[in-house]
């Protein structure tokens, strides 16, 4: 955990794997166990506020946050910190959740997103700074693959829940994913095993990535359902298993006595 | 025909596009089956194997190791880089991200 005591996660894993499942119900669990949580979403397909039960705007806020300088640089606009750029252009999930987006694929691509895409990046990169952030959960949603990651997308986290299911592109994903991760940072690992359906699969993962799982979260119908109806699972199916799981996975990650 | 299989992860692009493939191997077809995913799989799908899967060394690679001088043409590459799947079928990885690079 970080000096501060706060939880900073980033969600890793390969497509389908459930980062965003796992990511949405963590943060609003521990928003509604009273902690301040900001939920990033650095994917630019949808994901993560479905999975949040949030409304985003399709047009993302953080093109008013981003400047393009003579230089053909862009900036964030003068007077604004990450404070600031949370304050004034994350959107409002339930629970209290504060999602700050990157700005998603439009049919022109991504082209009149960019300026909402690089000023994502800066944002992201000064969440260390003593701006009034100390005490704030945060939870990172990574796209699938481990790009991000080699492009430094996960600054403010001292920890990686790596989301594998027991499949070997899953876990072959995520031992890329964490050999890329472990440089230049040291960010500590932990393992969610995620559309678990028996032991054997568990232990299979464990045993090819050389970690135990912090969370075993089960296959589950429920959550499927959910997410074929486009709701949050956390609203969705509050006492399925998988929801169940993810709780259990809070609670170790507030127990704070992790080992990396 | 030339193929692009596209949509969100999980959905299950790599198991149509290496199913598809060694279907169209078996009805006769030379079939090139390319893997431009920054986190290549199409292997597996194929049936190349797991660990053989992760082992293959991609085009970019080829590239950075300066290999470019001596394969000036798209077949050298598929000769050079690529590998023999089931079915005849001839697999070529485009790139794989394996190291932290910001910028």
């Amino acid at each position: 955990m970080s000096e501060r005591g706060a939880i900073r996660v980033a969600v890793a894993g390969k497509g389908g794997a459930g980062k965003s499942t796992v990511a949405g119900t963590l943060a609003r669990v521990l928003a509604r166990r009273g902690h301040r949580v900001l939920a990033l979403d650095s994917d630019t397909l949808p994901g993560l506020a479905l999975s949040l039960g949030a409304t985003a705007p399709t047009e993302p806020p953080l093109l008013a946050a981003a400047q393009k300088g003579e230089d053909g640089h862009w900036r964030l606009r003068k007077g604004i910190g990450p404070m600031r750029a949370i304050e004034r252009y994350s959107v409002l999930a339930p629970d209290g959740v504060r999602l700050l987006q990157v700005g998603k694929h439009t049919d022109d691509g991504l082209k009149p997103v960019m300026g909402a895409v690089n000023a994502f990046y800066k944002v992201i990169h000064r969440l260390g700074e003593p701006a009034g952030l100390d005490r704030w959960a945060i939870v990172g949603d990574l796209p699938a693959g481990p790009r991000q990651l080699a492009y430094d997308w996960a600054p403010y986290a001292d920890r990686l829940l790596l989301v594998v299911e027991p499949t070997w592109q899953s876990m072959l994903t995520a031992r890329r994913i964490a050999r890329i991760a472990g440089t230049p940072r040291q960010v500590a690992m932990s393992l969610v095993v995620n559309k678990a359906s028996g032991q054997d699969g568990v232990a299979r993962v464990e045993a090819f990535l050389g970690m135990p799982a912090l969370a075993v979260v089960p296959a589950d119908d429920a959550v499927a359902q959910a997410e074929r109806g486009g709701a949050a699972p956390i609203d969705a199916a509050p006492g399925s298993a998988a929801v169940l799981a993810i709780e259990r996975l809070a609670d170790a990650l507030q127990a704070g006595s992790l080992t990396a | 025909m030339k193929i692009v299989v596209a949509g969100k992860g999980g959905v299950g692009k790599t198991t149509v596009a290496g199913t598809l493939a060694r279907a169209l191997a078996r009805d006769g077809h030379r079939v090139l089956a390319l893997d431009a995913d920054a986190n290549p799989m199409l292997g597996i799908s194929l049936g190349v194997g797991p660990e053989e899967t992760d082992a293959l060394v991609s085009v970019r690679q080829g590239l950075d190791d300066g290999v470019t001088e001596h394969e000036p043409t798209l077949e050298g590459f598929v000769d050079r880089f690529g590998t023999d799947a089931p079915d005849g079928v001839r697999l070529v990885v485009a790139s794989r991200i394996d190291k932290f690079d910001p910028g």
